[in-house]
Formats: C-alpha cells, structure tokens, sequence
C-alpha cells in the first residue's frame, strides 16, 4: 500500500494510506474523514489527470510518496438568487414626478405596446405627425428599452424633458419645482399620442396598435327625454370609468353608471340645447382593458373600495386584479382608476353587451380579464400624495415600484389596496 | 557607434599638437582613477588621448609606432575599409588582423573597450576579444557589446552576444551570461539556449547563485526542468524547480502590499471616485446598469490582482447563506458572468491553492456562463505557475468537448493563459509534451466547431507555443484558415486566426518566411492581414528599422472600404519599434504623422500602437496625444485611445491619468461604450493597487518576456474591433492582459529565501555605455528599504555594502549573501 501526501487547499496531509485493492472510491472516503468535503464533490488531480471513481490504481501507477492534490469545498454550490432581477427597473423620481413614473411602469408591463415600439423607426416619422409626438415615441421607446436592460433605476431625463415639451401643463412649476399632476391626465396624452404615432403609416387598415390594445368600442345610443330624438353614435375611448356612489358596490355596477351619461347639447329639432341621455354599449373590449374609477361625491373611507373589490372577487370566483390610481382621502374627489386589466374584472357580469366581442381579439373571448397593473394614489388629497405602480410580473410576482424602489409585494396585498394605503 | 563625440573630423590634428607639448609635464604614470572622477569628461577624454598617444609612440614594435603617429581612429577606418576591399577581392587578411590584434590589446589596456570593439567587429574577428578581456575591464567590455547588439543586423548581433555570453562564463558572472542566454532565446532556436542555460547551471557549483537564476528564469516566464547534471541533489532540485515554478511569486507580493500596506479590498467606486466629479455624472446613471456591472466587475478584478480578497467576489460567506459572491455574480447577464466568475481567478492570481478552492463551487453551477467562467478563472489563476500536478490541464480537459460553446472557450482559453509559453521541445521533459496540442488541434479541425471556438483555439495554441515555431501546429492552423467560408472570413474573429499563427513565431524573425509564403495564397480577404500580422509577430521585439519601413509603407496607401489590414501593419510598427528606447521615440513621431494622414482604420489603431509602445510607462507626451484622442469624434479612436490611456499607466496609479479618465467618465456619461471602455482604464492604471506592470520588458528592459507580449499583443487585436469583440460577449480577453502583469517590485530575500529588509537606492537609470571609469548609474534617487516599487526606468542599487547581491540587477526577488568583507563603519 503505497503513501502518499495529499495537499488540499493549503493544508498538507502527508502519508495518507492508498489501498490499491479498493476502488479510489473508499479512497476519497478516507479524504472526507480527513477534510470534510464529501466524496462526490472531491477532484483529485494527480499528474494532469483527475482520479475517476472507476479508475484502477495498478494504472495509475501511483508511487510511494506522490504528491497529489485534491480540490472540492464543502461550502454551498453557488446558486442564483431565487428572484435574481427578474424584474425590470425603477425610475428615479425627478422632483414630483411620480405620476409619470407610475404611468410608465404600467404601460411598461404591456408586452404588445413594447414590440409594437421597438419597430416604431428612429428617423422616418409620417408626415402626418409633430415633431414632439414623435420625439416622445421615440423617447418612451428608449425608455421602455432601458428599463428591460437595467438592473439600476434609471432617471427617465430624457423622456421628462420631451414630455414637458410635448404636453407644457406637466411642466408648471410650483414655489419653484415642479408640481404633481394627475397621473390619469398623464395616461391619456401618452396614450394617445402613443396611438397616433404608432398608426402604421403602410397599410390602409386599421393597425393601430395602441387601439387594438387599449381601445374600447362603444356604442352609444343618445336619447334626448324632451323631443324623444335618437340617435346613435360608435366611439371607441381608452379607458372605462368607473363612478363608485353610495349604491355601487360591485365594479360592473360602477361601470355600468359610468355608461350612463348626460349631456346637453343643441337640439336640432327643438332648437335649443337640451339634456340628452347617453347609453353607451360596449361593442368590443380590447386586449387590455383600462379601469378608472372615479370617486367623485365619495366621502368614506378608502375600505369601503375594499369591500367593493373584495366583493368582484367574491362573486367571479377568480382573481381579480385592478391597476387602480387613486386619490384617496376622507372628502373629495376620488378618482380611483383602473387601467390595464386583463382577464379578469367582471366583464361577463355586466352583460350590457357582452356579446359585442370581436374574434380577433382572442383574450377577450370570455370577456375575462386578468389584472396586470394597478396605478394607486396614496395620501390625503388630491393635490399631494404619492403615486406608485403595482405590476405583475411573468412570474405571478406583483412588484411595487415606487419610483427608484421596487419593491417586491404578495398577490393578496394587492387586494388590500383597493383604496391605497394612506401616506 | 563610438560614443566619443570630442575627437571628431579633421580637428583630430590640434589635440595632438597640444600633446606633444603638455605630455613631459604630466606623468602618465601616476594615473589615478580617483582623479579621474574629479575630472569633467571632456578633460578625461583628453587626458586619455595624451596617455595613449605617449604610450603608442614608446612601443617597441616598429610598425605599430609608425602607425601611431596617425590618429587611432583613422587606422581603425583604414583597417575596416581595407579589410573590406580584401575580402571583396578575396586576399588575404592575414597581416591585417595581426596587427588588428595589436591595436585590440592595446585599446583594452587603456580603458578603450568601445573602440577595441567596434575594429573588431568591422573586421569580423569577435572571437580575439575573449583573448584580451581581463577582470577590470570585462564589465565594461560586455554592456558595450550587448547594448551595440540591438543596433546590429542579424545575424550579427547574435555573434556579438554569443561573445558576451562567452566572456561573462570566462569571468564566471553567471546571472548575466544567463540574461544573454534568455535573450537569444528570443531569436535562436530553443535548444541553442537550452544549452547555453545548461551550462550556466552545470558551471556554476554554488546553489544559492543557481537559486537567484532560477528566479531570473521564472521572471522570463519560461518553464524548465533542471535535470541531474544541472544539480546533482535531489532536495535541492526541487527547491529549484519550485523557484522555477513560480510558486512564491503570490507571496511575493503579498510581503510587498503589507509593507505599504495596502491590503485593504478596494472598492470599484473607490476607483471611480464619483464624488471628485460635478453632480451631472451621479444624475447620469441613466446608462445601461448591465454593463456597468460588468464593467465594475473587471475594475474589480483589475484592482485586486493577486490580494485574494475583494468587496464584490469574495465577500466572506457568513454575511449571508449561500454567500454574497452569488449575489454579485448574478448581477451580470449572460456572458458576463463568464467574466464575474472568471474574476475570482484574477483576485487570486498565482495563488493556485486558495485560488482554485474559491472557484471549485462554481464548477457546480447549472448555468453554462458561469461554468465557463469558472473555467477561465482556473487558467488565469494558474498563469505563470507551474504545478506538479497539473490542476490547471486536470481540470479543463474535460470541457473540452462539451457541447455549449461558451464552456468550450472557457476550457480553451483558460488552457492557453494557464499553459502559455511552456511547450517548448525541450529534451528529456517528464510532462507529456503534447498533451495540450493533441487536445486542441482536432478542435481547428472540427467541421462542427463555431467561429468563436475556432478562433479561441487558434489563440490559445499560439499562447502555448509561443515562438517555438512548431510546424503541426502551424499546419493545423493554416487548414482551420483555409477552411473557413467566405463569411466567415468577413467575421472580426476570424481574425485572431492568423494572430494564432503569427504567435508561433513571435520574434522569430526569419523562421517566418515558410509560413508566410504560404500565407500568400490564402482568400484575398483575409491574406493581406495574414500577411501584415505574421510579420509584425515574427520581428516583434527586434527594432527592425526595415520592417517598421516596411509597415509605415503599408500604412502610406489608401484604400478601398473593408480593407483591415493596416490595423495589424500599425500595431507592427509598434511590436518592432518596442525594442529600444530610440525607435520608440522615432516610432512614436511616425505615428503623430499617421494620426494626421490616415485614414480611420489607420487612425483607430494608432492609440493602440502608442499604447503598446508606453505600456506602464506614462510619458507625458504621449498621455497629452492620446488625452486628445480620446475626445476625437469618431468614436472608435476614441475608445482606442482611452483603453490606451489605461494601458499606459497601467499599475502605477499615475494621479494625471486617473483625473483624465475620471473627466472622461463624466464627458461620457450618456454613451455606455465608452464609459465602459473608460471603466476598464481606470481599472487598468489602478491594477493591483498600483503595485504591477504590464511591460513585457524586464531586467532594466534588456529582457523580453514573449508570453507577456502575447498576451497583450492578443488584447491588441481584440481593441482593434472593439464593437464585436470586448463590447459584444468576448470581453473576456481582457483576461489575457493577465499573462504580462508581474509585480514591479524589488523584493530582497536572505539565503533562507525570507524577506529581508535592506536600505537601497532607487532612482533613475542613467546609461553608462560606453563611458570611462564607474560612472553612476542612478540619479535623483531616494534612499528606501525593501521590498520596494520600482517605476519604468527606475534602478535600484544597495545603499550599504553588508550585503553582495547575486545578480547584478536589483530587480524581482534578488537573493543577498552577507558580504565578508563588510565592517560596520563607527
């Protein structure tokens, strides 16, 4: 039985018994008495070969006081972190603007929007469209593009500043800096600016991306009480409003009232303006449907927008969602929105017209959404306060960005929001 | 050749008038050197002149008094020039060199060792020297013959220093017969040296001496394995080997960072120190993050060469389960883990044993990067170290044939930084010789093998056998090239094959000729930068004024769109001219001309060139040059030119350089190329805490280490398309800069090998060539105690004479005796 020294790390362990009958197996037990390092992870290296467990010792030829050294830790196999950066990154907030940093995060999580931009040319703009629309594509591009490559937060400067030149009310300054503005506004002028630039200027057809995605097909029966005129008009808007009152309590029940509207305008036929009624149909739901609520005349407490969403669970029986923005205080103005649902909230419920689905959009088939994104207020009134972005990552993770922070938040928090936490 | 300026022209007549009158007043006799000293040197000249010409005129031999009558010099010339009119008309020369011996005995009796040299070698007959040299004047005799060499045409030089290696064994200075045995090794074939090497160790009895030249040669980089001639005891033998081997090198260095004490990890934002910068660069981390962790990964590993602990890899594993590294690591994406993993390597470097232990866990992982990484991070580690047992081949040769190419690049590469330079034929080795050939030769030839492993084999070859000139090898090479398709040859990888193949031939000057040849009837795509890099490999290091013609002619023509081969002809220029500090200075003047000429291709490359020929060396002329090259407006230069800012002052952490780039780091907030590109400079001239260099000079830059010139001439050609290359996913050849860091240190070591602190002097060299009595040789120095750093151009000399260095030149580890002789002065 030859000896032979054995040099791990930066020990030494001189005359270690070789049984040359054995298979280096029981070898590589006697080391693992010795350092601890479990057979399996051990590499013994002897002379620029390493010692397999079925190699045979008279081969090896090994001598009487060899030097051989073995290589292995006991320590843990580094693995990656469980969550890693899965998700995208956050957004420094540039002085009150959280509400666009909020907006940002949530139309970020719209997968369709972000393909739609990456084709969206840098140079060719259509003749059709202003430089700044343009520009803020371009930038809500670069954007977009950022946040996927970063694992940092990134400071949106760039996208900021053309903002500010495309819509100048977000860039009022206040006691000197900027003042927060509503996110809900900041929403539909990016949106709709995002429409029209991404209208594919090629084809004839309707390829406008940001419609397929967001746009709402709505027929309207407009219904005037005095002269019993009727008439009926199709829009297509990009978000549903949902007015929460004392006796909504459901979300269909809110959207339906957002539906139902008056309005006054010029009567043909009695020749002066008249309060007409307003009933609008929904006639197709696109892939991503935007909730806001509006909590205008709502004066209770943020639970009892809880009990509301906790109710539209209750009664689909499934996960509901809502990318919900709101300002939440005790007296005014509520305006909860919801954007970006999908799969989920309580479309079949509602029922007005259920039917009016188009087959091409085949997620909303079933007129199920599942929630995506939740834009919420928190704090007293309208004016202050603070926006953060709650998004559902690919892994059913919700995440909160709350600006330059995202933090990592449960699916049942989710549902506690409904109102948003007070400041 | 004849440093000699005050005897010139037709004014030789006055002096000597001059003579005559003043020589009865002045007794040559009472010759003393200490007057001398007092002298200037214009006087000493003089009063030479006077005692020669007295000493010629009493000399008994009729014919040589008549001749002494005329002026030395002139003779000399007649000889030459009848010389060669002889030999031209092939009579004899038998009478000449007669009396050429006389005038060499006389020169060498008479402290004129230049001149005695320069007849000699004007009439081709070296070999009388041997005969006249004596113990006072063989020093003198043997600086003028080595420094002449570099200005020599071949084969010349190598007659030349054939003669000084000759006259160094006479007089038994055996460390600087051993120098000009290892800087043939540089043009002449491997076992002319092996001999020579051979004989240096058989000759020499003591082994504390052998000791110090087993330092030396572990300096070099070239692997060798004494055998029983070389020392007879067993024991000792493998002490030896182990100093060969390098295995004391990480300790080294880490005595040297305790001294001046900076242990302490540093931090990438320590390097960076964004505070020192306006608020705009700290607002502008809108840049991508991805590769700004990459970029502090390297800046990371670049910092903590070698001290074995740093703040982002080995953070110690109690912070948390699973260990922090993990967390850092996974920061980066896909191939730049590769590069995070292989940075332990780097953190570790020429410390195997705490080296591997680090990496073994991530051999473990499930993802392919990191696995690779791991891989490279085993062949960095190993770089320049020798093991017994070959952990460095155990361990990779495996991954050699794994599916996932970017583990076969790690496996490839890390074989080639960890095995580079050391397959030379050497006879009698015990380690099977062409182990690592066999394994990756069959890759060039795999029909199936992508681009990328291709051309990473191809280098990894070139690395091991680094100017040894190996026909297979070449062959296989040269078929991979062949092989390839049409696209492929557009790809910028492909273009590390023909690097591959010029690194087998790297100095080698002539021995190229072959290959080149063959070379001529490759696809015209890729021939003429086949062409251009085999030559600027094969006459890298030599100063050949003819080739940097050659490639200043290359440079001259303008082309057409897509021709890149007047990159590799500009980074020749740089490769050739590195020799000497004369063609450096004139090579750097051809380059200002090119920038101004060129066109882009030209242009992008000349930073690199300049770069190549300051490395860790920051002169200020050229920092200002590549300083406003790195604002130019095309882009690719400037990226060159800041990467070159880096590698200029690499490891000195040159305060000029650091504020330049920190500048540059907030100029380019906004582009993340560049900013990446300024990351890793700054990562550069910070490397090891300032305590490397990556000069592939050494031993008061007579030596040549061919692995480090490979490894940087590799990272060259890497920079020379940045996009595709080190921007794109092979960042990771940023690792070969590994293969020429070595610390610019000197470290005393007592005959136990212990450190052992002594005063010594360092200053700037100053060149004694060629001049009368013992001129000093370092000025403005200051007086420190080792281990201490030296700078480029620094010397260093032992302040007190306790102690007897045994090499004549202060640098790396240098072993001291006690001298005998030495009384304490009161």
């Amino acid at each position: 039985m030859p000896t032979v020294s054995v040099k791990w790390q930066k020990e030494l362990y001189p005359a270690v018994e070789i049984d040359t009958t054995q298979p280096p197996y029981v070898f590589k037990c006697q080391l693992y008495d010795l350092t601890g390092v479990p057979p399996e992870r051990q590499k013994i290296v002897m002379k620029g070969g390493l010692l397999k467990d079925d190699s045979d010792w008279s081969k090896l030829g090994v001598k009487e006081g060899q030097k051989l050294m073995m290589m292995g830790t006991a320590d843990e196999i580094v693995k990656a972190p469980e969550k890693g950066p899965g998700h995208s990154a956050g957004l420094f907030n540039l002085g009150n603007t959280c509400y666009m940093n909020s907006t940002m995060q949530c139309l970020h999580s719209v997968p369709e929007l972000k393909s739609s931009l990456i084709e969206y040319p840098q140079a060719g703009r259509s003749n059709d469209l202003d430089q700044s629309s343009h520009l803020l594509t371009v930038a809500t591009r670069d954007l977009f593009n950022e946040l996927d490559k970063n694992v940092k937060p990134v400071a949106p400067m760039q996208f900021w500043m053309v903002l500010r030149k495309k819509y100048p009310q977000f860039g009022q300054l206040h006691n000197g800096s900027f003042m927060q503005q509503d996110a809900e506004e900041c929403w539909t002028q990016i949106l709709y600016t995002l429409s029209q630039a991404l209208r594919s200027p090629s084809s004839s057809q309707n390829t406008d991306t940001v419609k397929a995605l967001f746009g709402i097909d709505l027929v309207s029966r407009v219904h005037c009480a005095e002269s019993g005129e009727e008439s009926l008009e199709t829009e297509s808007v990009y978000s549903l409003k949902c007015h929460i009152s004392h006796e909504v309590n459901h979300l269909h029940e809110g959207l339906k009232h957002g539906l139902k509207s008056e309005l006054e305008k010029a009567s043909p036929s009695l020749g002066r303006s008249a309060v007409y009624l307003k009933d609008s149909h929904i006639n197709g739901l696109p892939k991503y449907l935007t909730i806001q609520f509006v909590r205008f005349f709502w004066k209770r407490e943020s639970n009892q927008k809880a009990k509301i969403l906790r109710m539209l669970r209750d009664e689909d029986g499934r996960k509901a969602g809502l990318k919900l923005k709101e300002k939440s205080s005790a007296s005014v103005d509520n305006d909860v929105k919801m954007s970006d649902a999908e799969n989920g909230s309580g479309e079949s419920s509602k029922a007005t017209s259920g039917e009016g689905v188009v087959s091409d959009k085949k997620t909303q088939l079933t007129g199920v959404y599942d929630l995506v994104a939740v834009l919420t207020h928190k704090g007293r009134s309208a004016d202050s306060g603070h926006y953060v972005a709650w998004v559902k990552q690919e892994n059913g993770k919700w995440i909160q960005f709350d600006d330059d922070n995202p933090i990592p938040q449960r699916e049942e928090d989710i549902t506690k929001l409904s109102g948003g936490e007070p400041l | 050749m004849e440093p000699e300026p005050n005897n010139t022209g037709s004014g030789s007549g006055n002096p000597k008038e001059e003579a005559t009158l003043k020589v009865p007043s002045k007794d040559p006799k009472k010759k003393d050197d200490k007057k001398d000293e007092d002298l200037s040197e214009e006087d000493v000249a003089l009063k030479q002149q006077l005692e020669l010409y007295v000493e010629r005129v009493q000399d008994v031999d009729q014919g040589l008094q008549k001749v002494a009558l005329e002026s030395m010099r002139n003779l000399a010339g007649e000889i030459a020039q009848e010389y060669a009119k002889r030999v031209n008309e092939e009579a004899a020369v038998k009478d000449l060199i007669e009396l050429v011996e006389q005038i060499v005995a006389f020169h060498m009796k008479h402290n004129a060792e230049p001149e005695a040299v320069d007849l000699l070698m004007e009439v081709e007959f070296l070999d009388l020297l041997v005969k006249h040299v004596d113990s006072t004047n063989y020093k003198r005799t043997c600086l003028y013959l080595t420094s002449s060499a570099r200005y020599l045409p071949g084969p010349d030089d190598m007659s030349v220093l054939d003669i000084a290696y000759t006259i160094y064994t006479k007089f038994e200075e055996f460390p600087s017969a051993l120098q000009i045995a290892l800087y043939l090794h540089n043009m002449q074939h491997w076992m002319f040296v092996w001999q020579h090497v051979k004989q240096v160790f058989t000759s020499c009895p003591d082994l504390l001496r052998k000791k110090q030249f087993c330092y030396i040669l572990a300096r070099q980089g070239l692997s060798f394995e004494l055998d029983e001639e070389m020392c007879a005891d067993d024991e000792d033998r493998e002490a030896l080997q182990e100093i060969i081997n390098n295995t004391k090198l990480s300790e080294g260095y880490l005595t040297l960072a305790r001294d001046i004490e900076v242990m302490e990890p540093k931090s990438p934002e320590d390097i960076y120190k964004a505070h020192l910068l306006d608020g705009r660069a700290s607002a502008g981390a809108s840049v991508d993050s991805a590769r700004q962790n990459l970029a502090a990964t390297f800046v990371n590993a670049f910092v903590n060469a070698g001290f074995g602990q740093d703040k982002l890899m080995t953070v110690p594993s109690e912070a948390s389960s699973g260990g922090s590294s993990g967390n850092w690591l996974f920061k980066n994406k896909e191939h730049g883990k590769a590069s995070a993993a292989a940075s332990l390597g780097m953190i570790h470097i020429w410390d195997v044993d705490a080296g591997l232990a680090q990496i073994d866990k991530y051999f473990h992982s499930n993802d392919n990067h990191v696995i690779a990484g791991a891989l490279l991070g085993v062949g960095v580690v190993n770089c320049g170290i020798k093991n017994d047992c070959d952990p460095a081949l155990a361990l990779l040769a495996d991954y050699l044939d794994k599916e996932d190419s970017s583990i076969r690049i790690g496996a490839i590469t890390g074989l080639g930084l960890a095995y580079a330079g050391t397959q030379n034929e050497q006879v009698g080795i015990s380690f099977p010789l062409h182990c690592i050939r066999d394994k990756l030769t069959p890759i060039l030839g795999d029909p199936k093998a992508p681009l990328d492993v291709i051309a990473f084999t191809a280098i990894a070859l070139g690395l091991v056998y680094v100017g040894s000139c190996n026909e297979d090898v070449a062959q296989a090479i040269i078929f991979a090239l062949m092989d390839r398709s049409e696209s492929d040859l557009g790809e910028p990888l492909t273009r590390l094959l023909p690097l591959g193949l010029g690194l087998l031939y790297l100095g080698k000057q002539d021995s190229v000729e072959a290959t080149a040849e063959v070379s001529k009837t490759f696809n015209e795509k890729i021939r003429k930068y086949c062409d251009m890099t085999l030559l600027s490999c094969a006459y890298a290091g030599t100063g050949n004024v003819l080739k940097v013609q050659h490639f200043l002619g290359q440079c001259a023509q303008h082309l057409e769109k897509g021709e890149t081969f007047q990159g590799p002809a500009v980074l020749g220029i740089a490769m050739v001219a590195m020799a000497e500090e004369l063609g450096l200075d004139m090579a750097i003047r051809s380059l200002e001309h090119l920038l101004q000429y060129g066109e882009q291709n030209i242009r992008k490359a000349v930073p690199l060139a300049l770069g190549l020929l300051c490395i860790s060396n920051p002169k200020v002329h050229v920092m200002d040059t590549l300083s406003r090259l790195s604002h130019d407006a095309d882009t690719e230069v400037a990226m060159a030119a800041v990467i070159s800012l880096g590698l200029i002052g690499a490891g000195t952490n040159n305060a000029r350089i650091a504020g330049m780039l920190r500048n540059l780091s907030s100029y380019y907030y906004k582009e993340a190329s560049l900013l990446f590109c300024v990351r890793i400079a700054q990562g550069f001239v910070h490397m090891g805490k300032g305590l490397l260099t990556l000069a592939p000079y050494h031993s008061e830059r007579f030596l040549l280490s061919p692995t480090a010139l490979a490894g940087l001439v590799v990272l060259l050609h890497a920079c020379l398309d940045m996009k595709a290359i080190i921007l794109g996913k092979y960042h990771y050849v940023l690792y070969f800069v590994v293969l020429a860091m070595q610390p610019r240190m000197l470290l005393t070591v007592d005959e136990n090998l212990k450190p052992l602190s002594v005063a010594v002097r360092v200053g700037q060299a100053v060149d004694v060539v060629g001049q009368a009595g013992r001129p000093k040789t370092i000025t403005g120095f200051q007086t420190h105690s080792t281990p201490v750093l030296l700078a480029a151009g620094d010397r260093a000399e032992l302040a007190t004479e306790k102690y007897i260095p045994l090499s004549p030149i202060l640098e790396g580890f240098v072993i001291l005796k006690e001298n005998p002789d030495y009384r304490e002065e009161a």
